[in-house]
């Protein structure tokens, strides 16, 4: 998180966030060439060219309009799995079990949507929404009590329930969500009635000519993510409990000292951080195969820490690094087709980048963090910076 | 016949106990030392295919060799990001596992020609039987025969493990990295070579327990087959309170409960438990060891914590 460049005195002659905001690009554009200039030794040694690579790979996300659809239907559970970290992450907190919220979240709103199927589709699908939803603020809950009550730190609960996650929803696929129609043999549950489904986008919008609904998946999702997005700035920025989350997350100490109960807070952004996380499986449930197979999409939610992380927490960066993670996703594609370089490649560079922007921006923090205590002549260490 | 299927249950169990034991033990010195290290299994994950490969290549023993350097040399990632440039460890643990997964594929497709996995008949090592316990009644004894070489030497790794984390500079200076490192720094001890050294330990032991995975269990790469052994491997750790002696036990638990399931399940009354609830009791008894509903565990004091001296 950003160094606040508050308390600064006016020893300097630029305003503080001229520094930190020069510093944030700065360190962006140095990630960013430090991730591509890895990869293109790996490209090199497999005896390619890395521009014509890279290149693939941003024609097949942005050349057709069809393209940068399939980027956004990449992009769409990313948001959310991205915000659900962020939004405990602001408090002080790693929910590392969007994961297994968002798994047993499908099965709410597979289960929802098989057994309300005679409901008219506009309540159908917010009941099956809803479902999802409180699934994952269910899962959420018990890490999010057991921290508060007993001290329990939620990365090792939220990583053991994940792993409960992924064994109960296989129990569920196999037993009572087991289809008994005619995919009685195959590994998932009945298929949807359409009233659960989310709406194309295309669609709606009258372009299913240019964004063929047979290959793209991009659903009113998507818009819900962004809307999401603002209502999430919204609460963190223009709410008490926005300002609560922020404080305990900066100094939970201060915040104590300012008289917010710690341990109420804790619960209620972690009850958030699930609900989003309930979000993240439903387009490709609801969007792509209208069941829940036991073959179902899986990793969305450790992706969204990267999401996360390369957004800076933020509800404004979080889409766009999730857009760009969208773009190396749908770069796959492109370079299965035009190479024969395992596409592989991108997801290594993909990791390689994020941990190059944690580090630049630690290294950009530290550095501003030394010149505001030379401006101040102070001569201790820093406080260590959060990200 | 219960009898004999438990002793073959066993048989199975001390294989996943191997994996999740030794994992463990590299945990254990990462978080020692004040590396928390979720990237267990990523590590893990480099290790089977190298494993694989380097069996295919060369032989059993190096092949496990090479999973062994391989994991060393993918966690020395985790070193540099939190040690050297003081990233989150969670977040860099995060990492390591996203990219170990990109990076086994990458692999499998060099070295295999399929991006998810390996032919079958990767050469394996001889197997042994223990004396005495092999010829054990009522087919128990089972349980002691045809293992692999492997297994009773994690058995007796605990040993030297103990010796050095208790008995040796090296072991004692690990732990007081990982509990007060500003202490130690005062004493004039380096705690970055310490912490780089713990972590690379990690890997080292994680890569070789996924290169067993491959080479000794399964017989070949395939993507996902570390099924999140690491992550179990974590909660034998978390529940063994951080000591090698509690870690074998949780281990050795862990480990027969992963093999229940495939060995075992029409036993009485195991069959009324399905198998998935069975996989779940690692990560439930880790929950409520940790919420400290059954004896406390505490984690080294500054595990997770960067040090700010650590570039001096």
């Amino acid at each position: 998180m950003a160094a606040r460049a508050e308390g600064a005195p006016a020893v300097k002659t630029r305003p503080p966030w001229v520094d930190l905001l020069a510093g944030q690009l700065l360190a962006l554009a140095g990630a960013f060439a430090f991730a591509g200039a890895i990869g293109s030794i790996i490209i090199i040694a497999y005896g390619q060219d890395p521009l014509f690579i890279y290149s693939t790979v941003w024609a097949f996300g942005t050349s057709r309009p069809q393209d940068f659809a399939l980027v956004l239907e990449n992009a769409t559970p990313l948001i959310f799995s991205g915000l659900a970290v962020a939004v405990a992450f602001k408090a002080g907190m790693f929910n590392i079990g969007v994961e297994g919220q968002y798994i047993v979240a499908m099965s709410a709103a597979a289960a929802a949507a098989v057994n309300l199927d005679s409901l008219p589709a506009i309540v159908l699908l917010p009941a099956v929404i809803l479902a999802a939803v409180l699934a994952g603020m269910a899962w959420a809950a018990v890490p999010a009590v057991l921290k508060v009550k007993t001290g329990a730190h939620e990365v090792v609960t939220t990583i053991m329930m994940n792993g409960i996650a992924i064994s109960f929803v296989a129990w569920l696929i196999l037993n009572p969500l087991h289809s008994t129609g005619s995919q009685a043999a195959d590994l998932r549950t009945d298929t949807f009635p359409k009233g659960a489904l989310a709406p194309n986008l295309a669609q709606s919008l009258g372009l299913e000519d240019r964004i063929p609904d047979s290959v793209v998946h991009l659903t009113w999702l998507f818009p819900l993510s962004l809307i999401v997005c603002a209502g999430i700035w919204f609460l963190m920025f223009k709410t008490r409990l926005g300002y609560e989350v922020r404080a305990l997350g900066s100094s939970s100490g201060s915040a104590e000292a300012g008289g917010i109960s710690i341990g109420a807070t804790q619960i209620k952004i972690f009850l958030i951080s699930g609900a989003l996380a309930g979000l993240v499986g439903l387009n490709h449930i609801l969007g792509d195969t209208g069941y829940l197979g036991s073959n179902y999409e899986a990793g969305l939610g450790f992706a969204g820490i990267a999401v996360a992380f390369l957004g800076r927490n933020h509800p404004a960066g979080i889409p766009l690094a999730a857009i760009l993670l969208g773009i190396l996703l749908r770069g796959q594609d492109g370079l299965a087709i035009v190479t024969d370089l395992p596409t592989e490649i991108l997801i290594i560079l993909q990791g390689v980048l994020i941990l190059s922007v944690v580090v630049a921006y630690e290294l950009v923090n530290r550095a501003l963090a030394r010149r505001q205590q030379r401006a101040v002549g102070l001569i201790e260490t820093p406080r260590k910076a959060e990200a | 016949m219960p009898l004999l299927d438990l002793g073959a249950a066993i048989a199975l169990g001390f294989r996943y106990f191997t994996i999740i034991y030794l994992t463990g033990l590299g945990g254990l010195f990462s978080e020692r030392s004040g590396i928390v290290n979720i990237g267990l299994e990523g590590m893990m994950i480099v290790g089977t295919v190298m494993g694989a490969w380097g069996a295919f290549e060369f032989g059993p023993i190096p092949g496990l060799l090479i999973g062994l350097g391989a994991g060393m040399l993918f966690s020395l990632v985790h070193a540099v990001a939190t040690v050297t440039f003081r990233v989150d460890h969670i977040v860099s643990g995060v990492v390591i596992n996203l990219v170990a997964i990109g990076l086994a594929r990458f692999l499998s497709q060099l070295f295999f020609d399929q991006a998810t996995q390996s032919d079958p008949g990767v050469p394996d090592l001889a197997t042994i039987s223990i004396p005495l316990l092999s010829s054990l009644p009522l087919g128990l004894g089972q349980a002691f025969k045809g293992m692999s070489p492997v297994v009773p030497v994690a058995f007796l790794l605990t040993i030297p493990v103990l010796f050095v984390l208790n008995r040796t500079r090296f072991g004692l200076r690990l732990k007081s990295a990982g509990e007060n490192p500003e202490a130690a720094r005062s004493l004039g001890v380096r705690v970055a070579p310490l912490r780089y050294a713990g972590v690379a330990i990690s890997g080292g032991l994680s890569g070789f327990a996924g290169a067993f995975l491959a080479i000794e269990i399964n017989g070949l790469f395939r993507e996902g087959q570390t099924q999140g052994l690491g992550f179990i491997a974590l909660a034998a750790l978390i529940l063994g309170n951080w000591s090698p002696l509690r870690l074998m036990i949780g281990s050795l638990l862990f480990g027969i409960a992963q093999a229940i399931p495939l060995r075992l399940n029409d036993a009485p009354v195991i069959s009324l438990l399905p198998e998935e609830f069975i996989r779940m009791i690692p990560y439930v008894v880790t929950i409520i060891a940790i919420a400290g509903f059954v004896g406390r565990v505490t984690p080294p004091a500054a595990a997770g914590r960067a040090y700010e001296g650590s570039t001096t």
